[in-house]
């Protein structure tokens, strides 16, 4: 060890870690949520390896090759199940962690970096999902990525490239499945580590927020080691997690439908992944025109202000204690009510 | 003629042709990047058809041929004259069908509905059906898109 210390000089790292504290408050409990973030992540790299082991992506043999892994391939279905629920479990931790954060103010100067990189993990995990729903390359994935990239071309003057960009062509063929693949193993790996590297560091440099009241009252918050105590303590929390995703794995894996045929009309029920329900509603409610555009224009448009909104999250904040900081704050308890609204209106 | 005074020093001459340099071999690299991945793909002008393949379709009842990536619809009407559409829906890109029974194009994705001739009549899509022309020559069908002679 002393050997490698002496070159790595690692034990700064640990010295760093057994000194770092974590500040004990009510809210403590949506710290645990970034490990369990990272934990599905990691168990989503590890079975996504093995599933390109087999995995084909082309037209032809994609939907075939995804078949034989849930039959013939040893253990192969519940690799693919653990794959799709851990993305499951991993998005609805995203959505709970950036919650915890808007409701609680930790994005408060100096940590707006470490939101803003958050957001952009969050839209990587996004399109992360989005590119791994059509891999299966069945009919419902088909026609829900005929529908997903087609939304773009609403957007003025760039809409028509990002479409085509994305499809690799006019149309989704065989093209949009071998570029979504390089997307899906490739390229947003890459980004996303990077990012969470930035992420990570920032949380270690400015250390964990603390509550705006207790912040206030300048009273003296008990905290605990990270190392061992909070590892520990997160260690338990990932078991746990890790049970659960893999028995839902196994009851309920995922399903294969016939191989998708460019040229078969669309099946009944397409819809896209759970967490695009509510934006896909959104879609859907606005009329054909609003004023002077297209009610899908104006739709795509405004989730495209939505989130460059989200981003800015921080500066537009930047007085959380006054009136603003109320209005920022009910402002997500009204998007929560939204898309839970949304989403059971898109299943009805 | 030496100018007195220098416009720029030489760290600034030398910055700016470095980086001059630099944002030319870029410009070098993303031009022809950017041409990779938008690839020209263009619509065909007209498919050709075996007639003989397709004259079977009875009155009220469509057939698929493919339009390059896109399935085209060959339909018969009730007087025996056949129409082509473009089988995509004009909402957001599924491929549509023919139900004879109704009479209608049915897009399963958002509910939408055209009449037998194309024209959207409920539902989100927002135009009719594109319609392509037909001309038979011989053994040959020929569809067209509009505007191609």
């Amino acid at each position: 060890m002393s050997w490698l210390d002496e070159r790595f000089g690692l034990s700064s790292v640990t010295q760093f870690l057994k000194n770092k504290l974590i500040p004990m408050h009510k809210h403590t409990i949506w710290s645990y949520t970034g490990s369990a973030i990272l934990l599905f992540f990691v168990i989503q790299v590890l079975t996504g390896f093995i599933l390109i082991f087999y995995y084909r992506p082309i037209l032809e043999e994609a939907n075939a090759s995804v078949a034989r892994i849930m039959t013939e391939v040893p253990l192969g279905w519940i690799l693919r199940s653990v794959h799709s629920w851990s993305a499951t479990f991993m998005i609805a931790l995203l959505f709970v962690h950036l919650l915890s954060i808007w409701i609680n103010k930790a994005y408060r100067r100096p940590r707006e970096l470490t939101w803003m990189t958050g957001v952009m993990l969050f839209i990587c995990s996004l399109l992360f999902g989005f590119t791994g729903y059509l891999l299966p390359w069945d009919d419902l994935s088909f026609s829900a990525t005929k529908v997903g990239t087609d939304i773009p071309r609403a957007i003025p003057i760039v809409g028509e490239w990002v479409t085509k960009l994305l499809r690799g062509g006019e149309d989704v063929t065989g093209d949009t499945l071998t570029r979504f693949f390089g997307i899906h193993v490739c390229i947003l790996p890459i980004f996303l580590l990077v990012l969470l590297a930035v992420h990570v560091y920032l949380i270690q440099k400015l250390g964990m927020s603390i509550p705006l009241e207790s912040e206030k009252s300048k009273k003296k918050l008990k905290e605990i080691p990270f190392w061992p105590n909070f590892v520990y303590r997160e260690a338990v929390l990932w078991l746990i997690l890790f049970g659960v995703c893999l028995t839902v794995a196994i009851f309920f894996p995922p399903s294969l439908e016939k191989a998708a045929d460019l040229m078969a009309p669309a099946p009944e029920g397409i819809k896209p992944e759970w967490y695009f329900l509510f934006l896909f509603q959104t879609l859907k409610i606005f009329p054909a025109r609003l004023l002077f555009i297209s009610g899908e224009t104006a739709a795509v448009l405004l989730i495209f202000l939505g989130i460059v909104l989200f981003f800015f999250l921080p500066v537009i904040d930047n007085k959380p204690e006054e009136r603003k900081g109320k209005i920022v704050r009910a402002s997500a308890y009204l998007f929560i009510l939204y898309a839970l609204i949304l989403t059971v209106w898109s299943l009805l | 003629m030496k100018l007195k005074h220098s416009l720029f020093s030489r760290r600034q001459f030398l910055n700016g042709l470095i980086g001059g340099w630099v944002g030319a071999i870029m410009a070098a690299l993303v031009y022809p990047i950017v041409r990779f991945i938008f690839p020209s793909y263009k619509e065909p002008d007209e498919v050709i058809l075996l007639y003989a393949d397709y004259k079977d379709i009875l009155p009220n009842s469509s057939k698929i041929f493919p339009w390059g990536s896109k399935p085209g619809i060959l339909k018969k009407n009730d007087d025996g004259s056949l129409m082509a559409f473009v089988g995509v829906c004009t909402h957001l890109d599924c491929n549509v069908e023919y139900q004879p029974e109704k009479r209608k194009f049915f897009c399963a994705c958002h509910d939408g509905w055209y009449d037998e001739f194309g024209t959207n009549i409920s539902g989100p899509p927002p135009k009719p059906l594109r319609r392509l022309f037909i001309s038979i020559e011989g053994e040959d069908l020929i569809i067209k898109k509009e505007g191609v002679e």
